[in-house]
Formats: structure tokens, C-alpha cells, sequence
């Protein structure tokens, strides 16, 4: 794998609602096959930063290219196409069906069979279907969710649904990840558990991995590098140890005690 | 039925043997094993099977394994961790079964007490443990995984896969095509096979050294008064290095052709059951509960049309089986009729829901099962035995057939004998009693004899006697048994506990020990089944004082007593009990607040109601201070009668 070839490409970005400036002329490379975690207070901009390349906010200004590709100039569902899969802060999974229809569902992007041979399920449709079954049912063995298979989701609690969401963007099979605080509200041993199955993702599929997060002590652990943001700006971007060390970041973030 | 003696003599004597005897029966004829993996039931055949075992086994020897050495073995319900058991066991060594929960250092332990050259460890949970401990574990050669999910980075060469293993064995294999047979043909029923380590509750695990012998005893004792079929299903989930695994699973999958089926995890054993639908089912008392309670809570949930059902049918599901079960009668033709409709309408469904259907030996081990919990799956056509046994020898006792009793673990398969020791000890006799403990020749004494006649006995540390009927009953552990001034031994455990199993007592508190000649109890009644049951008979009452003293209620409670008393010796009966006139209360310090029972305080307080007991009194005046709910105290005054119970001569 190429380690330092750029794979997804912040170019200053900005993004304000009304007379709010959200993110300010913000710029970061994400290598590809690494994990860049996003680290920063309440407010920083971190989430707003994540639905500018999903595209579910356009930048006023700043470009973001992926795999040649100017995301900005593209639909969300587009972005999804091209590779780019988000595990959601808040979970966004069918509540009313079962875990596995939640990961089918999400593999609606790689079908193709048209909707009559899907009525009749012949053919291509069928072995269709089977291959994306197979796929899920890799990913239900990987997150060890085969006890909820057949579980509905909203029955579940809180750290297993966080579990089905991971499965539900892994489902799309992805390049690039987006985990939008994959760890909140989770106990220790949870927290444990998703960083596993984190650094799993990443080096069993060598997936590039982008991250926000609260949890300090985990996005030291698992993250390559990472960037800081504080009230829409960046000020430091570096490895763990860096950012660790790096002045403006204790004052802003990290607070006196860190030292 | 056959004859044990002449089914040892013509089959095969060790596990590997009759892995080798059922490859050459089924080939790929038949299913071996399954296991739900991605979603979907694998099978192996007994030719899979076969070769698995075959490569391993050669992979271990090319790795050094020779005869007698021990490899420890810690994963899940696998078929691998079938076939890791009989590649050791084919290369004439022992497997040493280790629970996954187990600590770095219980681990560390058990693989040093055992002098084990290898390792098998499932997965990354268990090599990371195996890792942690690396460098106290230095006769360890190599540590075999069989799961690499998160073990593709680890760049370790003192882990190996299992698949790797297994391509030196084909290599082997390969210049030395009939090594394999030889070595399974070295073997003798005498060899070790498995290492079971006890965590006794005090001190460190001992390592209880099964033969090949021993487990084809206990398998083939087991299926003379309970028969397998080749077409069986099993589901193996209890934990494998537990003697009951090896063998209710293996063993008897290895003699009968049984199929074993493996869950996908841990966790989905319950959806599993229901799928595989086995034949046979060895539950612990608590999860036998667990459903009953189970199915309540889903009934509360379900469909009007269900539950107007469940109410309508189940009443006559136990009538049914209490003609049946209890009082041996032959059920009318109505009751037969209502029966088949509730069969279809609810019994059957309830059954499939519960993985049941299939069910014909279903066992219960460990606690004693509450007899409500018995009803209520013989009303819907399950009935459940009891299994009495222990890693030491296998299966002491069972519930043979339909003769089935509540208060009993059953009798001795044929093969199997029971005695009463002098001090009200079970020893037990047979082909399945082990020859010691690993390195531990101080346990091995305390723990087993030779009596004039060369039979080689068990200690089993359990205290129980031998009822009229001739089933066992099961008391409890030695350990936990009080003596009287008589010298005679009984359990306050077993007393309480059978006692409370009454729906009419609430709580109860045995009396005796060493200062007195015999037991007493204090009764709670359970007010609101005993006020009900006062309503039905026409019996008028005021207060739970006025209740608990009415004659009628001793009466009913005296019948409780006596059928405790009849599953007792003699000298170990209740012989006088009183009814208080209040219940034990955590709020005033009897019971601590998980409901136990504190001893020393309640001595004190109803010291004077059990002088009386005694000294002969048959009524005592009370006077008990009580805490009113609105912070109030007051006194009441009462008197409370000392129920006798007649003694028979026993």
C-alpha cells in the first residue's frame, strides 16, 4: 500500500451559516491507509467538517477531492458511490428491521438488477442477492453481531446498535470511513471492544480510516496522525506525540492538567 | 438392551480407535459434525472429519509430539476443538481441557502443572493471554491457533495456525502414509486421555486423570438405559473441558454416530437449540428456570388469542401429566381429548419455540430443581431427569425411563454402585472411576480406596442416603453438614431448601446442631398462597397472627413437612416446627438485604419459642416488638403452638 499517497484532500475549506463561520479555510490531507483522527472541543467544527464531505453541507469555499474526484460538486448519494462510507454520531439505522435487512439495505448501492427480475428473484437477481449476502454475513461474523442477526434494531441497546452502524458502512464497502464519534456513550470495556474492531477494519481491509472523537485516550491509541480543530480552525495537525506536546493544543483543547 | 460387557469387548477401546471404526463404517456417507458459520449450517462428514484429525495429528508429531506428552487445549464449542482432542489423543497423548474464562495465570498454572509441550488457544482473546504468559510457560513449544481474525499482524513464530500444522502433516503423511493408523492402533483404554482440572473452592485446581477406558465406560453405561440413534442431533455448547462434554459429546458421538452440532457463538445457543431441536439436552437447574420464566414474560407480550390459549390449556397440560406423572392413574378419555387439542394449540409450539420438539432425554444437573419447574415442562410433554455425577466418575446416578421423582437424582446405571458410607458419604464404584489426580498423591488418597475385594471406590464428598425406593438422595456436600448431640448428621440446606420449594412456606429456619438431639424448624407461612388456599377451604381469618395459628394451617404445613421428612433418615427429620406468628424481616435485621437468612440474631430472638420446642412445651406465649409502616412500634402478645410430628420408626 502506498502510505503516502494522498487519498482524500481538505483544500480551505469554509463553511458559515448565516453570520456563523464554522470552518474556516481549513486544509488536511488524509494518507491513504491511514487512521487521521479529528480531535477538538464542543463546536469546533468537527461534525460540520464530516458533512462537507459527505456533502451534505457545500462549502462556500475550498475544494475536496477524492480519487480525483471534487466532492463538492456532487451529490451525497454520488459520494457514497465513489466510496466514501459514515458511521453517524446519532446511528442511522432502520429501527424496524432486523440487523441483517439494516446491512442489506445498505448494500443497495452495489446492486444492479433491475426491478422485474427482482420481482421474479431469477437469475442474476438471485445470485445477486446471494453474493451481497455473503458479504454481510462476513461483516456479521467480524463484528460478532451473529447472536442480533435477526434482531430488530430498535430492540437493541445503545453499544450493540453503535456496532450495527459500523457494520452498516462497512456493508458499502468502502474506501475511505467516516466515524463520527464511533465511542460515545459507550462503558469502557464497549470502547475497548469498538477500538478493536477499529484497528481490525483497518488492518485486515487497509482501509483509510477518518475519525472524530471525544474519547482523548483512544484517538491517541489507535490514530496515525492527527488533526485539531478549535473554533473552525485548524491549529495543529501531527502524530499523537505531537499534538501531545504541542502548545496551542494543551491551551485550547487538552487543558492544564494534561500536563 | 445389550450387554455392556460384551459391547466392550468387541468395540473399539480408545477415542481414536472408534474415530477410525466410524470413518471406516460412514465414510462420506454420513454427517459428522456441524457448525452454523456465516449464517449457514457446514457440515463435515465422518471422512472430513478423519482427515482433520489425520493431518493435525501428523502436524503434532512433526513437531515433536511424542506418546504420553500433555497438550492443553482452550477454546470454544468447535469442531476443531474436536478434532485438536483427537489428534493429541491419536498421537498417544493426553488433552488437557482449560475453561475459556480462565485468567493469565490460572492458564499458566494448569499448562505448567501439566507439563504441556504445546498449546492449542482458539483465537486472539486466547493467545494474547497465552503471549502474556509466555515467558513462565517455557516447555510451551508452540501455541496453535484455529480462529486468525486479528492475528494477521502478529508477527510471532511461537504462534502457528492450525492449517499450517496441518500442512506438515500432510508433508509426514506423505513419506510415512501408515504412521497415522500405527499410532492410533499403539493405543490402549488404559492410556490417559483427558486431564479435567476441578477448581475446588478452596486450594488449587486439581488435574483428575481420565483414561480412554474410563470414558467409553461412561458413555456406554450411559446409552444402555438411554440410547442414542446414528440420526440424533446434539448441540454442544456446555464448556469442553468439562468432563459432561466429553462424555455426553464426544464420547458418545464417537460410539453412536450421533451428530454434534456447534454453535455459530457463544451467544446464539439458545436460537441454536432451537434449530438443531436435539435429542437429548443436559441443562443446569437455573437455566431450566430461566426458561419457565422465559416463556412468562414472552406470554405476558404475546397475542390476546395466545394467551387466552396458554390460560385455557395449560390447566389441563397439568392435570394430565399429574395423573400421569404422580399419581400413576390412567387419564380419562375427556382429559386424553382436551389434551390433544392443547397439544396442537399450545404444548407443540411452546416445545418449538423452546428447542424441545425433539427432546427425549432432557437432564438436569448441579442444584435441585424446584418441583413447579418440573410440572410445568411436564405439562408440556418434557420431562425432565436429574443427572447426578462428577469429573471423578462420570455418571453416579440418573432418572432411567419414566421413573422420575422429584426429591431423588435417580439410580445407578448398571455398572455403577452406590454405598453409604458409616458417616453418610456417597461412594460410588464402576469402570469410570479414575486412578487420581495429576502429581497429587496426597488428593488421590484422601479421595479414593481400594476395598478387600480390589474395587477401586470414590469419595465423591457428597453427603446423601438411599431412599426406600431405591433412588438416591442427594443432601448436600459433606462439608456443609451439622451434627446433633447424637452424633447424627443432617443438612440445614437441604431441609430449608426443600422446605421453601412448598408454595404454602415462605421462609423457614432449621434448628439443631450440637446442643440439640434433633431438628426443629421455624416456619413462615407464605401468606398470601396460604390465605387463598384458607378462602377456597371456607376457613375464616383476620390477621397473619390468626392465620399462621389456625389448626387447619398446620395441618397443611405438617403434610409439607412429612414429605420432606420422608426423603430424610430418621435421625436427620424435623420433629417439631412452629408456625410465627410474623415473617422474617430485613427491615428489623433477620435477613440480610440479598434474603438470607442471619442465624445468630434469629437464635436469639425466638430463643425462647425454640427452648420451647425443646422442653417439651406444645405452646408458647410471645411477645414481639413490630415496626408499624408509619415508623410506630408496638407490642403484640399471642401465643404460638409447637406442632409434633409422630415418630415412625424409620
Amino acid at each position: 500500500m502506498a502510505a503516502d499517497s494522498v487519498h482524500l484532500s481538505v483544500q480551505e475549506v469554509s463553511l458559515s451559516f448565516g453570520g456563523i463561520q464554522a470552518l474556516t479555510s481549513v486544509s488536511f490531507d488524509v494518507r491513504e491507509g491511514e487512521i487521521l483522527a479529528i480531535i477538538g472541543p464542543n463546536g469546533a467544527g468537527k461534525t460540520s467538517m464530516l458533512n462537507c464531505i459527505n456533502n451534505f453541507y457545500r462549502p462556500d469555499k475550498g475544494h475536496i477531492l477524492f480519487e480525483g474526484h471534487d466532492l463538492t460538486r456532487l451529490s451525497p448519494r454520488r459520494v457514497a458511490q465513489l466510496g466514501v462510507a459514515r458511521a453517524f454520531q446519532n446511528i442511522a439505522l432502520y429501527t424496524g428491521l432486523s440487523t441483517l435487512d439494516n446491512l442489506m439495505a445498505a448494500r443497495h448501492i452495489h446492486m444492479r438488477s433491475g426491478l422485474l427480475q427482482c420481482l421474479f428473484y431469477w437469475g442474476a437477481a438471485r445470485r445477486e442477492d446471494i453474493a451481497h449476502r455473503q458479504v454481510v454475513e462476513e461483516i456479521i461474523d467480524f463484528l460478532e453481531i451473529e447472536h442480533i442477526r435477526k434482531a430488530v434494531v430498535g430492540t437493541l441497546p445503545y453499544g450493540l446498535r453503535k456496532r450495527v452502524e459500523l457494520g452498516r458502512a462497512l456493508a458499502m464497502e468502502p474506501h475511505l470511513l467516516l466515524l463520527d464519534e464511533p465511542m460515545t456513550g459507550m462503558n469502557q470495556e464497549e470502547k475497548e471492544d469498538m477500538a478493536r474492531f477499529i484497528l481490525d477494519v483497518y488492518e485486515r481491509h487497509g482501509k483509510t480510516i477518518l475519525l472524530i472523537e471525544h474519547d482523548m485516550g483512544l484517538v491517541m491509541d489507535i490514530a496515525d496522525r492527527v488533526v485539531v480543530l478549535d473554533f473552525g480552525l485548524k491549529i495543529a495537525e501531527g502524530t499523537p506525540e505531537e499534538i501531545r506536546r504541542n502548545e496551542a493544543v494543551i491551551r485550547a483543547y487538552l487543558g492544564e492538567e494534561m500536563r | 438392551m445389550t450387554n455392556p460387557s460384551l459391547r466392550a469387548r468387541t468395540s473399539p477401546d480408545t477415542l481414536p480407535k472408534s474415530l477410525l471404526a466410524g470413518y471406516q463404517k460412514y465414510g462420506d456417507g454420513k454427517i459428522a459434525m456441524r457448525q452454523k458459520d456465516r449464517g449457514i449450517w457446514r457440515s463435515y462428514t465422518w471422512q472430513d472429519s478423519y482427515q482433520q484429525v489425520r493431518q493435525l495429528c501428523l502436524g503434532l508429531i512433526s513437531l515433536g509430539l511424542e506418546r504420553g506428552d500433555k497438550v492443553c487445549i482452550i477454546g470454544d464449542n468447535d469442531p476443531q476443538y474436536f478434532w485438536a482432542q483427537l489428534a493429541i489423543q491419536s498421537g498417544g497423548a493426553v488433552a488437557v481441557g482449560i475453561f475459556t474464562d480462565s485468567a493469565p495465570q490460572e492458564i499458566q498454572y494448569i499448562v505448567n502443572h501439566s507439563d504441556a509441550v504445546f498449546v492449542f488457544a482458539k483465537d486472539q482473546e486466547q493467545c494474547d493471554k497465552l503471549l502474556e504468559i509466555r515467558d513462565q510457560v517455557p516447555a510451551v513449544r508452540r501455541t496453535i491457533y484455529w480462529e486468525n481474525k486479528g492475528l494477521w499482524n502478529y508477527d510471532e513464530p511461537w504462534l502457528i495456525s492450525l492449517e499450517e500444522v496441518q500442512e506438515l502433516g500432510r508433508a509426514l503423511d506423505a513419506e510415512h502414509p501408515d504412521l497415522f493408523e500405527r499410532s492410533i492402533n499403539r493405543g490402549s483404554s488404559e492410556d490417559l486421555a483427558v486431564f479435567c482440572y476441578t477448581s475446588g473452592t478452596t486450594g488449587l485446581p486439581k488435574g483428575a486423570m481420565i483414561s480412554h477406558g474410563n470414558l467409553i465406560a461412561g458413555c456406554d453405561q450411559t446409552i444402555v438405559v438411554d440410547p442414542r440413534l446414528e440420526t440424533d442431533e446434539y448441540l454442544s455448547f456446555l464448556p469442553p473441558a468439562w468432563i459432561t462434554e466429553n462424555t455426553l459429546g464426544l464420547t458418545i458421538h464417537l460410539r453412536t454416530g450421533m451428530v454434534v452440532n456447534f454453535p455459530e457463538a457463544p451467544e446464539t445457543v439458545q436460537q441454536n437449540i432451537r434449530e438443531v431441536a436435539p435429542q437429548s439436552l443436559l441443562f443446569s437447574a437455573r437455566l431450566w428456570e430461566n426458561m419457565v420464566a422465559l416463556v412468562q414474560v414472552k406470554m405476558i407480550e404475546s397475542t390476546w388469542i395466545n394467551r387466552l390459549l396458554y390460560r385455557l390449556f395449560m390447566p389441563v397440560g397439568y392435570k394430565v401429566a399429574s395423573l400421569r406423572f404422580e399419581g400413576r392413574k390412567p387419564v380419562g378419555l375427556l382429559w386424553r381429548l382436551l389434551h390433544t387439542v392443547g397439544e396442537f394449540a399450545v404444548f407443540r409450539p411452546l416445545r418449538d419455540k423452546l428447542g424441545l420438539v425433539k427432546v427425549k432425554s432432557a437432564y438436569s444437573s448441579g442444584a435441585a430443581l424446584n418441583p413447579d419447574v418440573i410440572r410445568f415442562f411436564r405439562a408440556i410433554g418434557v420431562n425432565i431427569k436429574q443427572l447426578y455425577g462428577s469429573t471423578e466418575a462420570q455418571v453416579h446416578t440418573l432418572h432411567i425411563g419414566d421413573d422420575v421423582r422429584f426429591e431423588t437424582v435417580g439410580v445407578p446405571p448398571p455398572g455403577m454402585e452406590i454405598r453409604i458410607a458409616e458417616d453418610g458419604e456417597i461412594l460410588v464404584k464402576g469402570a469410570t472411576v479414575i486412578r487420581g489426580y495429576y502429581k497429587n498423591p496426597e488428593a488421590t488418597e484422601q479421595a479414593f480406596f481400594v476395598d478387600q475385594e480390589g474395587q477401586r471406590w470414590y469419595r465423591t464428598g457428597d453427603a446423601g442416603h438411599i431412599g426406600p425406593d431405591g433412588h438416591l438422595i442427594y443432601l448436600d456436600r459433606m462439608k456443609e453438614m451439622l451434627t446433633l448431640s447424637s452424633g447424627e448428621k443432617y443438612s440445614p440446606q437441604y431441609i430449608e431448601g426443600r422446605l421453601k420449594f412448598s408454595p404454602y412456606i415462605r421462609n423457614v429456619m432449621s434448628v439443631g446442631g450440637e446442643d440439640n438431639p434433633f431438628v426443629t424448624a421455624l416456619i413462615n407461612i407464605d401468606f398470601d398462597n396460604v390465605g387463598r388456599w384458607a378462602e377456597r377451604h371456607g376457613l375464616a381469618y383476620t390477621t397473619f397472627v390468626d392465620l399462621s395459628q389456625k389448626p387447619e394451617v398446620y395441618e397443611l404445613i405438617q403434610k409439607d413437612v412429612e414429605g420432606v421428612n420422608r426423603t430424610l433418615p430418621a435421625a436427620a427429620r424435623v420433629r417439631k416446627f412452629v408456625l410465627l406468628h410474623k415473617e422474617f424481616d430485613a427491615d428489623e435485621g433477620e435477613l440480610t438485604r440479598t434474603r438470607k437468612l442471619r442465624r445468630g440474631l434469629l437464635g436469639e430472638r425466638y430463643g425462647d419459642i425454640i427452648e420451647a420446642m425443646y422442653d417439651g412445651r406444645d405452646n408458647v406465649k410471645v411477645q414481639a416488638a413490630v415496626k408499624y409502616r408509619d415508623g410506630r412500634e408496638g407490642v403484640i402478645e399471642t401465643r404460638v403452638r409447637v406442632a409434633t410430628l409422630e415418630e415412625k420408626s424409620a
